[in-house]
């Protein structure tokens, strides 16, 4: 069977880290987050992958390139994001027969594709979805679900308690595409739990697979953490000092404490501190007596020496300076005119922002990409894009 | 990553040569180091050849039978270990009575090995592959069936593998997979067995995708596939309805822009394993005595060239005394009464003036050492030493991601023969180059910039120092994909004659980065256009102060001057694409030119 990726939209709650590249992009643990979801494609026996792009494709057509393990990959464009439905719509032409949907941006078990598949198979409905008895049902869209059944659809907020959580893990029949195309909303948008809403209507009964397993979606920056430690949970990540690449360099000095990730090219230096919940993306580097405590720090980032980094997500090539210290959380977090209280974080710090040296990062700040900090300041709340913080 | 092949012709009016021909050329992007195939008729006859599946399919027209109805192919890309004649695909038995392609790794190939040696099997290759038609051959001899004898040796083997079998005296081919690709192509005129489906598309598609631990007998009147214990499997079978040609693309337009975009990750394998921040060190795996390295020349031709001429000022900045020359013009003279270290730079490792100018060098007694992308190539295996640039295979015409890979590859020679000791700072500026170049592909305004010069009636670049070669490189890249004329200067020749070519119709493209005696000068070479009304793209990082005299600004990221010279060539890469492409030129396949010149 083939599957339909959804990987076209932004994912704007988890800005400012999505300004170069899509939230599929982002950092699970030490790896991209679409990376978990094709592993678990292909391990339910996937062979034959349609990734929709929009939103920044070639990063992320060049990230994965024509083959990912042994499963071929195709592209399909959707050039403006008009919801999950339209972004389905764009891949018409290149399925056929049933086929798996999941979204680029939620990492779901393996297992649970599987028996999506599995049900689908014996099934004489048009589509079967997974459901998981989740109380995050209220933060996404809620089914109800009865004699295997779905009787209900719901968009969150208020969806009634007993109702499931729609894990986004789908088997379609092509016949989904013209429940796609009657389900336009006043807006133009096409939603996929829209087209259900209207096969509910228009076919009949579609099945519902209640089950179980690793379900995991970062809906602001600085779930990543929260991420992080679950897929550490679910040994999904390779931790360290067992699984440690070749390429990556620790010092024998440095400490590792409890979970830490590792990843190609990576450089820790001597004295450093690291740990737990700790991933150090591809050639990121700490460098002497540093301390990094429950913190994703991405690909190419580079944490100065003695530098303290608590509670915190670290974009790709960002700088931070010698004994810049980000201390943790809580703190209360400003994304526009929303406040987050007493979030356990420290900062959010997106691609490439550079601190010097003895920069000190008050508790739930955001630092937008490209921000340069001089030596000494304090930076708090949210540091727009490409600002330069001086004295 | 490998690209096999299989056919068994239907109709009568057997062509599997083309077929095979046709589709190891369609695999190439799978690599192309070496390409082999087996025709299976009374007896099988199998051809090889190192480099590209071209060279197969000359050797193919000259001497073989085209009129053969079953065969296997092979295409590689070996990344590591030697490739030679005995190495590449396909491998047979001790009798030659089974042939076999594999697409794979066999991890437990040593323990068969010697258990088939002791069993008095002789072997030709170093590879895994071979234990698998011995293991054919052993079971055959004991009387088993094919199928039997295949399944069998199947069955042994520990790893990932494709794998494809014809017999002496046969027409079926056997075939299985467990973690690498094989697709089965449905035709009318036959069947097909293939690592990709844009082997066989020209001839069908409608193509059965194999799943792992799945068998499969193709004859001329079947195809049978059935699971480890036998038992049949009805597959579905699907119609392709997208374009192949797009399939190694990625989604991008064309391979050059998709190379553009792989600088970041081929520059982290041309680094990776080579630097050590911590201790400072740069270390290659090179069996090359430094202390008695006195002079260095360099010999190349094209894009390559470009690379050496900076390579030779980075080697002359660690103080060795080094010496570029186009290697078409490099002859006995150069060498007289000298004995250098001759390095080689060419991709492809098969550039035909490159390698005479390094058998010239090789005849003289020079050591000599290759510089190439190309595992196995002819210059990697004839010169005295190689060092890979690890970009992986380009398939655009015009050189890019492996230009880049040269110049890193090339700055880390200077800094490991210059003894390999490294200010750490050097190694850290080294391991941001990928994220640098990767925050140069994230701007779009190379695009932009492209969009307001197309049409000019020429384009010149200039540059100083490590930006002169770049300058070069920055103009031969719009020449070869847009056709238009651009030429390449050093900063400070400019007034020195090319001036009078400078109009308000021919933009300048200035290299100018750090604040340095250099950059203060090319901001007054700069001036010199700008006075006589020529727009003026600037490529900097800011630091000297020439965008108050350009009408376009690429910026580049802060860096070590020489590194700043590689960041500044993605901007021209990007820029010149944007050109042909806004001037609706075959970017990939320019007119005239081919990917590698194996003519002198």
């Amino acid at each position: 069977m083939s599957a339909v990726v959804l990987a076209a939209g932004e994912g704007e709650r988890l800005r400012p880290l999505t300004h170069n590249r899509p939230k599929p992009l982002l950092p699970a643990g030490n790896r991209p987050i679409i990376d978990h979801v094709l592993d678990s494609l292909i391990d339910a026996g996937i062979e034959e992958i349609h990734i929709v792009v929009g939103y920044k494709n070639t990063r992320v057509q060049v990230d994965l390139l024509p083959t990912y393990r042994s499963a071929s990959i195709n592209y399909v464009q959707q050039k403006t994001q008009l919801g999950s439905g339209h972004a389905l719509l764009q891949a018409e032409d290149v399925v056929e027969g049933p086929f798996v949907v999941v979204n680029g941006d939620q990492i779901v078990a393996s297992e649970i594709v599987t028996e999506v598949v599995g049900a689908h198979d014996d099934a004489d409905a048009p589509a079967t979805l997974a459901v998981l008895d989740d109380s995050r049902a209220q933060a996404y869209d809620g089914v109800d679900v009865e004699d295997g059944r779905i009787v209900d659809v719901a968009v969150g907020p208020d969806i009634p308690a007993d109702y499931g959580l729609n894990a986004g893990v789908y088997v379609f029949e092509p016949s989904v595409f013209d429940a796609i195309r009657a389900a336009s909303s006043g807006d133009g948008t096409r939603t996929l739990p829209g087209a259900i809403e209207t096969m509910l209507d228009r076919e009949g009964p579609i099945r519902a697979v209640e089950t179980e397993g690793i379900w995991v979606d970062a809906n602001y920056p600085w779930d990543l953490l929260v991420v992080a430690h679950q897929l550490f949970d679910h040994d999904a990540l390779p931790e360290a000092p067992d699984e440690i690449p070749e390429s990556a360099t620790v010092h024998e000095s440095a400490t590792l404490r409890g979970a830490v990730a590792i990843d190609e090219d990576a450089v820790v230096g001597p004295g450093a501190v690291l740990g737990p919940n700790v991933c150090l993306g591809e050639n990121a580097t700490v460098e002497a007596n540093a301390v990094v405590d429950n913190s994703v720090v991405d690909s190419d980032a580079r944490v100065g020496p003695n530098a303290t980094l608590v509670d915190s997500v670290i974009g790709q090539g960002v700088r931070i300076g010698a004994g810049a210290t980000i201390a943790g959380g809580p703190g209360d977090v400003r994304v526009g005119t929303r406040v987050f209280e007493d979030e356990s974080l420290g900062a959010v710090i997106a691609d490439r922002a550079d601190l010097c040296g003895d920069v000190s990062v008050a508790p739930g700040t955001l630092v937008g990409p490209d921000v340069t900090a001089a030596t000494g300041v304090t930076l708090d709340g949210s540091i727009d894009p490409g600002q330069e913080v001086v004295r | 990553m490998c690209g096999i092949v299989g056919y068994v012709d239907r109709t009568g009016n057997p062509a599997a040569l083309d077929v095979l021909d046709t589709g190891l050329t369609s695999l190439e992007y799978r690599g192309y180091d070496s390409a082999g195939v087996a025709l299976a008729d009374e007896e099988l006859t199998i051809v090889k050849r190192e480099g590209k599946v071209e060279a197969l399919t000359q050797a193919l027209d000259e001497e073989h039978p085209d009129d053969v109805a079953v065969g296997i192919g092979h295409t590689r890309w070996s990344t590591h270990g030697p490739p030679s004649d005995a190495n590449a695909h396909p491998h047979t038995d001790c009798s030659g009575s089974v042939a076999v392609v594999h697409n794979g790794i066999i991890e437990n190939y040593d323990t068969l090995k010697a258990e088939l040696l002791e069993r008095g099997h002789a072997f030709e290759s170093e590879t895994d592959t071979e234990v698998i038609p011995h293991l054919i051959e052993d079971a055959l001899e004991r009387g088993c069936s094919r199928e039997t004898a295949f399944r069998g040796a199947i069955e042994r083997l520990e790893g990932s593998y494709a794998v494809v079998a014809v017999f002496e005296g046969g027409d079926e081919l056997l075939a299985t997979r467990q973690d690498s690709p094989l697709v089965l192509g449905i035709g009318d005129d036959g069947y097909y067995l293939a690592s990709d489906v844009p082997a066989f598309i020209e001839y069908t598609d409608r193509v059965s995708y194999l799943d792992d631990g799945e068998f499969v007998r193709v004859t001329p009147e079947a195809v049978t596939v059935s699971d480890a214990s036998g038992a049949e499997i009805e597959k579905p079978v699907s119609t392709i309805d997208w374009d192949p040609e797009d399939a190694g693309k990625s989604g991008y337009e064309h391979y050059m822009l998709k190379e553009i975009h792989e600088q970041p990750r081929a520059l982290r394998k041309c680094l990776r394993g080579r630097v050590d921040e911590i201790d400072g060190r740069v270390s290659l795996d090179l069996d090359l005595d430094r202390e008695s390295v006195e002079r260095i020349h360099l010999v190349a031709c094209g894009t390559s060239y470009h690379a050496a001429l900076y390579g030779a000022q980075l080697l002359r900045a660690q103080g060795i005394p080094a010496q570029t020359f186009l290697a078409n013009e490099y002859d006995e003279s150069a060498l007289a009464g000298e004995k250098p270290l001759v390095i080689g730079v060419t991709q492809s490792g098969e550039t035909a003036d490159t390698l005479g100018a390094l058998r010239t060098a090789q005849s003289a007694g020079a050591e000599t050492l290759a510089v190439t992308n190309t595992v196995g190539s002819s210059a990697a295996r004839e010169c005295d030493h190689a060092l890979f640039v690890r970009a992986g295979p380009e398939i655009g015409v015009a050189a890019t991601k492996t230009f880049a890979s040269q110049q890193t590859a090339l700055h880390l020679l200077a800094l490991w023969l210059a003894g390999g000791d490294v200010d750490p700072d050097r190694i850290a500026a080294l391991r941001a180059i990928p994220e640098q170049v990767q925050s140069i592909l994230d701007d779009d305004s190379a695009r932009e910039v492209a969009a307001e010069l197309t049409g000019s009636s020429a384009y010149f670049f200039i540059g100083r120092g490590p930006h002169r070669p770049v300058a070069l490189e920055g103009a031969l890249k719009l020449k070869e994909i847009s056709y238009e004329h651009a030429e390449g200067f050093a900063a400070g020749e400019l007034k020195h004659g090319p001036l009078a070519l400078i109009t308000p119709e021919t933009p300048i493209v200035a290299m100018v980065t750090g604040n340095d005696e250099r950059a203060r000068k090319t901001v007054g070479n700069v001036k010199e256009v700008q006075a006589r009304g020529a727009p003026v793209v600037a490529v900097t990082d800011g630091k000297a102060n020439v965008e108050q005299y350009a009408q376009h600004v690429l910026s580049v990221p802060e860096t070590d001057p020489e590194i700043a010279a590689l960041l500044a060539n993605v901007q021209l890469q990007v820029l010149a694409y944007w050109i042909a492409h806004d001037l609706g030129r075959p970017i990939d396949k320019p007119r005239n030119l081919a990917k590698s010149v194996t003519v002198e």
